[in-house]
């Protein structure tokens, strides 16, 4: 039965597969690319906080529509992924409040005005609101041609502006002061990195579902920090493991009944993850085990 | 007025049930949040309490039932394994640790959503009351696991509270001195990972991360010494309980989510208001100076 699930789905007898299989590499690559940033700066778990921060959005933009306006949904998403962005950093920035502490702050009490508007939907009877609980753990399967193009094109658009400040946000990442003194606006740009999380954490919640985003851009940029040792490398790697998964999870999903896209493409996030620390070549487990002469030896130059 | 804060108590037993039950929780919550807080460890407690759930469904799959010790005890096993890996993560040189939590609890999460909608689909576990809870409507099981859990915890922390306070304040100091810092620290883990499942049933996962994160951020800004820290902290939580809970009844709504509203509404007026580290009286004070 398996092997024949299997064999629908590369026939894409039916066009919700493909289109699935389209969020879901995409969600794997922008995550990927944005992620890779986040991971590097010590932002990671932002992207948890302003993954969970878009459900209020998305249920504000419900109950204002009265529809569900897969645009209208989105847009609110946006807006209160970027609230909550902008309010971790007022709250971190403050003498006395730390930023794990903010991360946290803002991660809860957005989810639970999410929460509350969600039962606000669920008590009045508009009998449309069934849809809006996909968004907690995704389903690609319910994404429509038209909106995996104007997603399509938001990720492409949001990868060129990246790869234009490539120079620059390289810099922040690794040596904020540095970039200070050569005259990078780094406030300014790390501005620019949280609003890029934002769209990219946006795009993806259709997918993965806004508690498991987090996931798809801390996973494949930590597996990458295995695999190479230079930027551009960890980049890479991190894109194509990251859409890789997207594919796996979205053909696991569809094999197997039962199973939700998100979580499946972040297991096999964390299986390549586990494979590159194990194996990968800058710091896995089994080189160090293997070779302690190698390393003694280097120790004695 | 009175009438509207006192009939929901006529209403059934529903209300004080849920009031015990939502009061007990966040009192453990709040007091082994100011501990966690201090450790710079609050976004553990998150990812604790997204990994109970794979706990509690690995506790169905290993025994078959869904009693309270059992559940507790796997979640304990599958927490522990949980805050082991994020240690073991961080401790590589090239994952940071925030990174290592990340990974960690997303991956565990993960693993008990995909089993919870196939292996154990018919367990009756409802994610939806895992993540959202129902305080209105709590369970005799879910509010002796409340009664028994609660007071062990806190006494716990009574009995320990040297040792806690001293390893989270310098950890080196207390090592020096005898103190078993990793146990200490392993045992707070536990603590956390208990409380969390305890209190999923009756009010939801999301509520016990804001109750261990909110109430301890905003004694921070109000208190200088441990104790009162602790005393802001549950005040914190109790107030932003009883107010969130008579405001889900009057509006209508999740009461979880309520709560949690109330509880960042707290935080926002301690964060401006503080009468010493206040953003307001800081202003008020910088112009000052400047005038003179």
């Amino acid at each position: 039965m398996y092997l024949q699930r299997a064999q629908e789905f590369f026939a894409f007898q039916y066009d919700f597969v493909a289109h699935a299989l389209g969020a879901s590499v995409l969600v794997g690559v922008v995550c990927g690319l944005v992620g890779s940033f986040l991971v590097l700066r010590g932002f990671s778990l932002m992207g948890d906080a302003i993954g969970h921060a878009t459900l209020p959005g998305v249920a504000a933009a419900f109950l204002v529509v009265g529809h569900q306006h897969p645009a209208a949904l989105l847009t609110g998403a946006l807006v209160s992924a970027v609230i909550a962005a902008f309010t971790v950093g007022v709250f971190s920035r403050g003498p006395r409040v730390r930023s794990d502490a903010a991360i946290g702050i803002v991660l809860s009490v957005f989810f639970g005005i999410g929460i509350v508007l969600l039962a606000f939907i669920q008590t009045s009877a508009t009998g449309m609101q069934a849809g809006l609980t996909q968004f907690l753990f995704g389903n690609a399967a319910a994404i429509t041609g038209p909106q995996l193009q104007v997603l399509a094109v938001i990720g492409v658009v949001l990868c060129v502006l990246i790869g234009l400040h490539y120079r620059p946000l390289a810099l922040l990442v690794f040596d904020e002061g540095f970039a200070r003194s050569v005259g990078i606006k780094t406030t300014r740009l790390e501005v620019g990195l949280l609003a890029a999380l934002s769209v990219a954490v946006v795009i993806s919640i259709q997918a993965v579902g806004v508690i498991l985003v987090a996931a798809m851009l801390i996973i494949p940029p930590s597996t990458g920090r295995f695999l190479a040792g230079r930027l551009p490398g960890v980049i890479a790697w991190s894109m194509s493991l990251g859409g890789l998964s997207g594919a796996l999870g979205a053909f696991i999903s569809y094999v197997f009944e039962g199973v939700a896209t998100g979580p499946a493409m972040v297991l096999v996030a964390t299986a390549f993850f586990g494979l590159a620390l194990v194996f990968g070549p800058r710091g896995g487990l089994v080189w160090q085990v293997r070779l302690p002469g190698a390393r003694r030896s280097r120790e004695a130059l | 007025m009175i009438t509207w804060l006192v009939d929901p108590w006529m209403w059934g037993d529903w209300m004080w049930r849920g009031m015990l039950t939502v009061n007990l929780v966040a009192i453990a919550c709040a007091v082994l949040g100011v501990f966690l807080y201090l450790r710079r460890m609050s976004l553990l407690a998150d990812a604790l309490a997204h990994v109970a759930l794979p706990g509690i469904v690995a506790a169905f799959l290993v025994s078959g039932s869904l009693d309270g010790p059992v559940m507790l005890a796997g979640a304990v096993v599958v927490g522990l394994l949980a805050a082991g890996s994020i240690e073991t993560l961080s401790r590589r040189p090239n994952i940071r640790s925030d990174a290592a939590i990340g990974i960690v609890f997303t991956s565990f999460f993960a693993l008990g959503v995909i089993l919870l909608s196939t292996v154990v689909r018919d367990a009756h576990i409802d994610t939806h009351c895992l993540i959202f809870g129902d305080v209105l409507g709590i369970s005799d099981r879910a509010l002796w696991l409340v009664l028994t859990v609660v007071p062990v915890v806190l006494g716990l922390v009574a009995i320990f509270y040297r040792w806690l306070t001293a390893s989270s304040f310098d950890p080196r100091f207390a090592a020096a001195v005898g103190i078993p810092v990793v146990a200490v620290n392993y045992g707070l883990m536990t603590a956390v990972t208990v409380t969390a499942v305890a209190g999923f049933e009756a009010v939801g996962a999301i509520l016990v991360i804001a109750l261990i994160i909110v109430p301890a951020a905003t004694a921070h800004l109000l208190a200088d010494r441990l104790v009162t820290m602790i005393a802001w902290s549950i005040v914190h939580a109790i107030v932003s309980c009883w107010v969130g809970l008579y405001l889900a009844i009057a509006i209508n709504t999740s009461a979880a989510g309520a709560i949690v509203v109330v509880g960042g509404a707290l935080y926002l007026l301690a964060f401006l208001f503080a009468p010493r580290h206040g953003r307001v009286v800081g202003m008020w004070r910088t112009r000052s100076r400047r005038e003179a």
